[in-house]
């Protein structure tokens, strides 16, 4: 049976993975953060020019290099913690700190993970705030509940957003983007330059993203829509590079899993 | 009601409604993810360089866009790859600054414009064309196409490195 401590302690320890992978690439990204350099805080804090002078003081010294390599290192902590288990504490910090690292990258640094790191942080927070009113089982509930819909929306959206494109669904709009990853263009000769392969991919993602509403059907079929996931956002990380959206959805699968348990 | 919850999804697609903005939104943008992956099958903003030769004549202009080699060891750690990717999103929002500034405002002021320039100073080093005059390039190139200069929607003054 999958039973809702199972399925906390493996999104707690999932979690703790993505986030210290994160952070340790956040540390050697200070170097391009010096006041010579292209992120220098010196140019980047024109972002908040509209923002009182008590806030733009905060900012200078949160991102100061020393707190700034200071809060890193407290993040790391924060984020080991939760292989033991989270508390209110370490949600919050995590959360606190996730916000102040995003507006030092101008919002976002890597897109679509960021986001999904923020759904799940919000999860563990509505998980362990919410037990001031409810007990632990309900909070839990909730948390995880919240993190299975957004993670659900994604993949919904993103292939509805497809399905709606007629690009995508002759074929075109596959061998375009992958020419443009980080690891292309495809090779000339390369199988997803035929059309019948191209609409194949197509139309296999396109299906795949909007089937996710039938995770609910139950957990085994859950798990095996996140097998497929998992392979998916490893194609995506081989074409495009992105090793972060593995680690950012494969966080939440445990929630999905769990939720199909209960519907 | 996850049937109902779906098809609200789906009418949230067809009927979008009026978009909000603001400088504090544009930073805390992580928290409204909008999930449309890979959808914009339109134009696509890049970067050009070209420096001024010892001869007194510019070079062709160069296209930056981030590429590098694939390797499993990147699932765990890949800071580089990563920032190219952010660095390439700074290409994208200033494209996009350049379209929405207000007449009369001077694109220099934008941080977008400042975080670009360094960043294209940055791959000319990297080139080793130090110590030269350069400039830059923004160009608007439409799917499928061929960049050429008159999709460009912005070219910096001569900058000395």
């Amino acid at each position: 049976m999958y039973s809702l401590y199972f399925a906390l302690r493996a999104f707690e320890c999932l979690l703790a993975s993505s986030l210290l992978l994160q952070t340790i690439e956040f540390l050697r990204l200070r170097g391009v953060q010096k006041s010579d350099a292209l992120w220098s805080w010196e140019v980047q804090r024109g972002d908040l020019a509209h923002a009182p002078a008590s806030i733009q003081r905060l900012f200078d010294w949160l991102y100061c290099e020393r707190v700034h390599s200071l809060h890193l290192l407290l993040r790391m902590g924060a984020a080991l913690s939760l292989y033991a288990g989270s508390s209110m504490v370490s949600a919050s910090l995590l959360f606190l700190s996730t916000i102040v690292i995003l507006i030092r990258w101008r919002g976002a640094f890597n897109g679509g993970s960021d986001f999904m790191t923020i759904v799940a942080l919000t999860g563990l927070m509505i998980a362990h705030w919410s037990q001031l009113i409810v007990g632990p089982v309900m909070a839990w509930q909730a948390g995880l509940g919240y993190v299975a819909i957004q993670a659900m929306t994604s993949y919904f959206i993103s292939g509805a957003i497809k399905l709606f494109s007629k690009e995508w669904r002759n074929g075109t709009a596959l061998p375009y983007f992958l020419d443009g990853g980080l690891h292309g263009p495809l090779s000339p000769t390369s199988v997803f330059r035929r059309r019948a392969i191209a609409i194949l991919c197509s139309w296999s993602f396109i299906l795949w993203e909007c089937a996710v509403p039938l995770v609910l059907i139950g957990p085994r079929f859950a798990a095996a829509y996140c097998v497929v996931a998992l392979l998916f956002h490893f194609l995506v990380f081989v074409f495009f590079g992105l090793n972060r959206f593995v680690w950012a959805w494969v966080v939440n699968f445990p929630a999905i899993i769990y939720c199909a348990t209960l519907v | 009601m996850v049937a109902a919850y779906f098809a609200f999804l789906l009418g949230s697609l067809v009927l979008r409604g009026r978009e909000i903005s603001g400088p504090w939104l544009y930073l805390l943008r992580s928290f409204f993810p909008n999930w449309r992956f890979y959808h914009g099958f339109g134009h696509q903003p890049r970067l050009f360089m070209r420096t001024l030769g010892d001869n007194r004549q510019w070079s062709d202009w160069q296209m930056f866009i981030p590429r590098a080699p694939f390797a499993l060891a990147h699932l765990l750690h890949n800071p580089r790859n990563n920032l190219l990717l952010a660095n390439q999103n700074l290409v994208d929002h200033l494209a996009f600054d350049i379209q929405a500034l207000p007449e009369g405002h001077d694109v220099r002021k934008l941080v977008s414009y400042q975080m670009v320039t360094r960043a294209a100073r940055e791959h000319l080093r990297a080139q080793g064309h130090e110590g030269r005059r350069w400039q830059f390039q923004i160009r608007q190139v439409p799917p499928l196409q061929v960049p050429v200069e008159d999709m460009a929607i912005l070219i910096s003054p001569e900058l000395e490195d």
